[in-house]
């Protein structure tokens, strides 16, 4: 018998079966709080007044049926005890770094198991008190409780992502109509009170027809975008490039857009995609970004 | 105990990550066929097997009853056939149940699983969860486990360190036993620099996904001798279920260990555990698990696993001079495995790892997230 590999035949197979849950009668009531008044409700014992989350008919200490006896719990509660997810798999909710955490909401007894956002991983604590923030999108399970929120606790200034937070395909954008006091006012900044901005007699002159803002008056709307948003603040932006595509007139509505392209890995720096459009989706200009992303705050490194 | 029953062989595969070279029937085939050879044990209507008690579990088999697809090499045909999904140590009590109730006199308890045949182990143990408030969080054993090492280790003081010690120990045994042909020696950095999957729990504190196959025979105490003259006598069984939400549990508590200890120290008349074991054999997936287990066993002082491990008590009480589950052994197998190896001390066959003059040892087996449902084996040789 041969026990080589390549006699040995295999056949990809998956184990897979659309399957309907009932979440029970008590379950239900649960569900339909949650994903109608986006309430947290739970079930307390009259024996020995244990108040229980997820739900259930029966205390399973005293074995007294609860079902009737619904209490509303509220929306914060204590993180009891955490892990963080940093394998990957794809039954998970969200990619990894994630916060896993035991919450106990107020109210109840019994902690929740749930996602953690909006803290830096080492940050996260056992005691930290935490809000849920209710999902946009109903999926009628836990989920309709998108995450939980630090409600305190928060730093002075919201630091924005390090390199090892930023992942590839994140974007973040900042609009803005530009006026023509906008332009007036760029060109006491800039000097460049070239008439082409400002005199509309000369304006109807140039292939444009009319004033037209400063090439770099919409350019700069990207500054709100590396420095406050992604990858927020603390950012040092090393290279900016862009390519003018077509004019900004009076009135346009501009946004600019940064995506995560790369990340280079040695530097620890982080390229973006840049793009502007207006409010015709028109492509006014597009670039290119380098940047150095937030260092930890000293008190936030372990 | 009102009949005594003895293990009178025990039989395992090798466990390797992927066993590409056998089916999971081949897999147990080769064990029964160990068991055959070394007690003459036959399927016989008069005098062979009354009940095999098969181990496997469905979703990592991809079948449903997956026992029936192999009721051949179970000596199931025509016979008297049972499975046990729960933690394979299971099938011990079972067995020892079936036995002792004057049912049965001579048993097979035969259990397989090959983990590679699935893409993922957390996928599989993914599905053990609640579909509406635990699964959507994307909860698997392994983050169960997270969970729960975060707060054993502020509990009792357990360092990234002694986590290191652990594994370095279990792998320094592993080599010395030969059903672990593929696990090799590794030094402490290398386990401190290994990567975290759920903080405060690396790569290389977690059991590996193996495939293999362990089996043992039991006999009531008059037909012992009739398959061996070394019987592994079962001295004491307990087990305990704690609750299935994460939240309803006190994670550090060890309760339903204490609770499955207690009821097996009871039952064999244990007093003192701490003085009353030569070798303790016990299913740690995750290497914090193993000074947590003991303090639920009561062998290790409560709250002091962080101590133990720096007095070198894994090595004083002969903890896993197997390897262990960390060596790696399928998920359902872990308690069987344990409860085998112990048994091959018991019987002076442990070789290179043989603790020496043995003579008592205790068998843990767990299964469930973040160590739901446990079950302690106390055994002894005449």
């Amino acid at each position: 018998m041969s026990t080589a590999r390549e006699d040995c035949f295999t056949m990809e197979g998956k184990l897979a079966l659309p399957y309907q849950y009932f979440a029970g009668l008590t379950g239900s009531r649960f569900l339909i709080s949650l994903r109608d008044q986006k309430k947290i409700k739970g079930l307390k014992c009259n024996k020995c007044n244990k108040i229980f989350v997820p739900p259930r008919s029966t205390c399973e200490i005293c074995f007294e049926e609860i079902s009737g006896n619904w209490v509303d719990l509220k929306n914060s509660g204590t993180v009891t005890g955490f892990t963080i997810i940093r394998y990957e798999e794809p039954h998970q909710p969200v990619k990894p770094p994630y916060i896993l955490a035991l919450i106990k909401l107020d109210g109840a007894d019994t902690p929740l198991t749930h996602i953690v956002k909006g803290v830096p991983l080492s940050k996260m604590k056992v005691g930290m008190k935490v809000k849920a923030m209710f999902a946009k999108k109903s999926t009628s399970s836990i989920m309709d409780i998108d995450h939980f929120r630090p409600v305190e606790g928060k730093p002075k200034f919201e630091m924005g992502y390090t390199y090892d937070e930023l992942e590839v395909g994140m974007s973040a954008s900042f609009s803005k109509t530009i006026s023509e006091s906008d332009v007036y006012l760029f060109a006491g900044i800039s000097g460049d009170f070239n008439p082409m901005h400002l005199n509309e007699e000369f304006a109807k002159m140039t292939p444009f027809g009319t004033r037209i803002a400063h090439g770099a008056l919409p350019q700069s709307l990207i500054a709100p975008v590396l420095g406050m948003k992604l990858p927020g603040l603390g950012t040092v932006a090393l290279e900016i490039m862009a390519r003018f595509k077509a004019p900004t007139y009076f009135g346009d509505t501009i946004t600019a857009t940064g995506e995560v392209v790369e990340k280079l890995e040695k530097k620890r720096w982080v390229r973006m995609a840049l793009t502007w459009t207006n409010q015709k989706d028109e492509l006014v200009a597009e670039g290119s970004a380098l940047v150095i992303p937030p260092m930890p705050l000293p008190q936030q490194a372990e | 105990m009102v009949r005594r029953v003895a293990i009178c062989a025990v039989a395992q595969t090798t466990y390797e990550q992927d066993k590409w070279y056998e089916r999971f029937q081949g897999m147990a085939l080769e064990v029964l066929e160990s068991l055959q050879e070394q007690t003459g044990v036959d399927f016989s209507e008069d005098k062979g097997i009354d009940m095999t008690i098969s181990v496997s579990d469905d979703v990592f088999d991809a079948r449903t009853i997956s026992n029936n697809a192999m009721t051949d090499v179970l000596g199931a045909h025509f016979g008297c056939e049972e499975k046990v999904a729960q933690e394979g140590i299971q099938a011990l009590y079972y067995g020892l149940a079936a036995i002792q109730s004057g049912h049965c006199d001579l048993i097979l308890v035969l259990g397989h699983c090959k983990e590679s045949q699935g893409k993922s182990r957390n996928m599989v143990t993914h599905v053990a969860f609640d579909p509406f408030y635990t699964r959507p969080v994307g909860l698997d054993f392994c983050a169960a486990a997270g969970l729960q090492a975060q707060a054993y280790a502020a509990k009792s003081g357990i360092t990234d360190e002694h986590l290191a010690k652990v594994v370095v120990r279990a792998r320094e045994n592993a080599t010395k036993n030969p059903n672990y042909p593929e696990v090799t020696e590794i030094t402490a950095e290398e386990v401190v620099a290994s990567e975290m999957l759920a903080d405060p729990i690396r790569k290389l504190h977690a059991y590996p996904v193996s495939d293999g196959a362990v089996g043992m025979i039991l006999a009531a105490e008059e037909r012992v001798r009739e398959f061996t003259d070394k019987p592994v006598w079962i001295t004491g069984v307990g087990n305990c279920m704690d609750s299935f939400f994460l939240g309803d549990r006190d994670l550090t508590s060890n309760f339903a260990l204490k609770k499955a200890a207690e009821r097996a120290y009871r039952r064999a008349g244990i007093e003192d555990p701490k003085a009353a074991f030569d070798l303790v054999e016990i299913s740690d997936q995750y290497a914090y698990q193993q000074p947590m287990w003991m303090e639920g066993l009561g062998i290790c002082e409560a709250g002091k696993g962080g101590e133990w491990i720096d007095a070198d008590g894994p090595a004083k009480n002969n903890v896993n001079t197997s390897g262990g589950m960390l060596a790696g052994n399928p998920l359902i197998l872990g308690g069987l495995v344990r409860t085998a190896e112990a048994a091959l001390q018991l019987r002076d066959e442990a070789g290179d790892r043989q603790v020496k003059g043995a003579g008592t040892a205790l068998a843990h087996g767990v299964m469930g997230p973040a160590g739901q449902f446990h079950s302690v084996v106390t055994l002894a040789r005449d």
